[in-house]
Parts: structure tokens; sequence; C-alpha cells
């Protein structure tokens, strides 16, 4: 099975309504253990099944294949029907490139840092 | 290695077993051939390592049963590169090049919403980031996938950027 490791933090929202996780994803998610690692995240999402909101830290995640993405588009849509959203910070030009080119980032939204993601959720501004 | 320099196609080929296991493996040789020995940039050697990976997982799934074999073949002439990966026809979700065709096509269409957590590898990823592709019967019973880029962009010259308009939200 191909190295990969997903790491859940908790992120104070100083709202009651928002509940926030930094979802730190490292290695590469491919065939061979996204079935395996993607339980993480549904454990999560049915522990939590109302206003929770995801940000996805994939500085150190080196590649992911399309049914990786699937995975991830499916989180969204759970996810987003239930009040809270998920969004991306750090990603990798190569993983970029792929989250583009199958329509995914019209859908969540990518930022640089924790501070940008944590404003986006918030439905705040960023200065 | 420079155009000029090719003296002739640099022909690599690879047998693999029907596993996802290797793939890792595969994914690195792919990564590392196209950054040394052609003039992609780093950006296509990364498309390129995600087409190899998406085209040999449709074989493992749909190809070649367990046990048995998966061959690639990475074919560079300086001015394109094209990859084959080509099933034995024995796995258990067998599908043929006209159903493969197909499948892609209609999955293509700026109508199709996907809400399935696969289905965007060949008809999004390879596609998309590929001039020219194809799929062929073989006289084995299996199904030869070939994957076609060129060097330079002028059969695809707004490619680089592609974004696809469909929305495939999962409810």
């Amino acid at each position: 099975m191909t190295e990969a490791n997903i790491a859940i933090e908790d992120v104070q929202s100083g709202k009651a309504d928002k509940i926030i996780k930094l979802v730190t994803i490292s290695g590469q998610l491919d065939e061979s253990n996204i079935d395996e690692k993607s339980k993480q995240i549904y454990d999560l999402i049915n522990q939590i099944p109302q206003n929770l909101n995801l940000i996805l830290n994939l500085e150190n995640l080196e590649y992911m294949n399309s049914k990786s993405i699937g995975y991830l588009t499916d989180w969204y849509g759970k996810i987003s029907s239930a009040n809270g959203k998920i969004v991306i910070m750090k990603a990798k030009q190569n993983i970029a490139d792929i989250l583009n080119v199958v329509g995914l980032t019209q859908l969540i939204p990518m930022f640089t840092t924790v501070e940008e993601a944590k404003f986006a959720i918030l439905g705040e501004q960023t200065a | 290695m420079a155009p000029q320099d090719i003296q002739q196609p640099i022909k690599i080929m690879l047998t693999l077993p029907t596993q996802a296991y290797f793939m890792s493996g595969v994914r690195d040789f792919t990564l590392g051939l196209i950054k040394n020995t052609t003039q992609f940039g780093d950006m296509w050697a990364f498309r390129f390592q995600s087409i190899v990976d998406e085209l040999c997982n449709n074989a493992i799934e749909f190809g070649s049963a367990p046990g048995k074999d998966i061959k690639l073949e990475f074919l560079y002439d300086g001015k394109s590169l094209e990859i084959t990966v080509e099933d034995t026809g024995t796995g258990k979700n067998k599908t043929t090049a006209k159903e493969l065709t197909a499948i892609v096509e209609e999955r293509k269409k700026p109508t199709y919403v996907n809400k399935e957590i696969r289905g965007r590898g060949l008809s999004k990823i390879v596609a998309n980031w590929t001039d020219e592709l194809k799929f062929e019967d073989t006289q084995a019973g299996g199904v030869k996938v070939t994957a076609k880029k060129y060097l330079n962009q002028e059969k695809n010259p707004t490619g680089l950027q592609m974004e696809e308009k469909t929305h495939i939200v999962l409810q």
C-alpha cells in the first residue's frame, strides 16, 4: 500500500454554529490506499453530521488519483448539504492542476494560508 | 534530451502484475523518464504521471484479472510522447474498445454530471490532457489504449488551462 497519512485537528472558530477541523493529508492518495484512508473522513462526517467545516491542508500531498478526487467530491456534497464548507490550502501545483481539470476548483476554493481558509469558512474577508 | 539529439524513437516497455501496489513505482518511473529524456516540462511530467496511473488503474479494474499482466509502452520521438496500456481482457469487469469509447464520449459532454466516486480518470484527466486517445480491441481479447501528446501545442493551443464547466455536486 502506498504511504499516505491523514491527521485531524480542531480549529477554534469562535462561533458555536461552526465546527472547523484542519485535515492534513500527506503522501500519495492512490488506488491502493484511498478506500481505507477515506474512512477517516467519513467517520468524521458521521460524528459531526451538521455544521462541519473542513480545511484540507494539502501542503505535503504529492499525488492524488481520480478516485481520491471522487471521494473529495462526495465529501463536498455531504458537508455542503449539511450547512458546512470544504476549502483547500497549500496545494502543490500538480494537485491544483488535477483538481482544476476535473472542475473541482469551481466548487472547492483554494487558499495559501490557514487564516485565509478560516476566514472563507467563517464568511469573513481577509484584510 | 533535445529533439535534434533523437536519432530514433525511444521505446520503453514494461510488464506489470495486475496489482495497484506497483503503481507507485510506475508513477515514479514515469515522472523521472519524462523529466530526464523528453522536452516536456515539469507540469506535463506530472500530467503524464496521472495519465499513466489512470490508464493502468482502468486496466486493473476492467481489463486484466488478478495474476495476469498489464503491458505499458512509452514511445518518444522528439515531437510527441505516446503511452500505450494493454490489458489481457481476462478481468471480470471486462469492457470492449467500443464500450470504453462510448463511455468517454458520454462523460466528456458538458451536460454530463458525474454522481459516482469513479469515472473521471479517462474522460476528464486523460481525455483533456492528451491530443489523441484511441481504444482498440486486441486479438487476445483485451483492450489497448493509446494516449498521445504532441510537444508543441499547435493541436491544442488552449489545452493548458482547460477547465470543465460541468458541476459535479454529489448529494
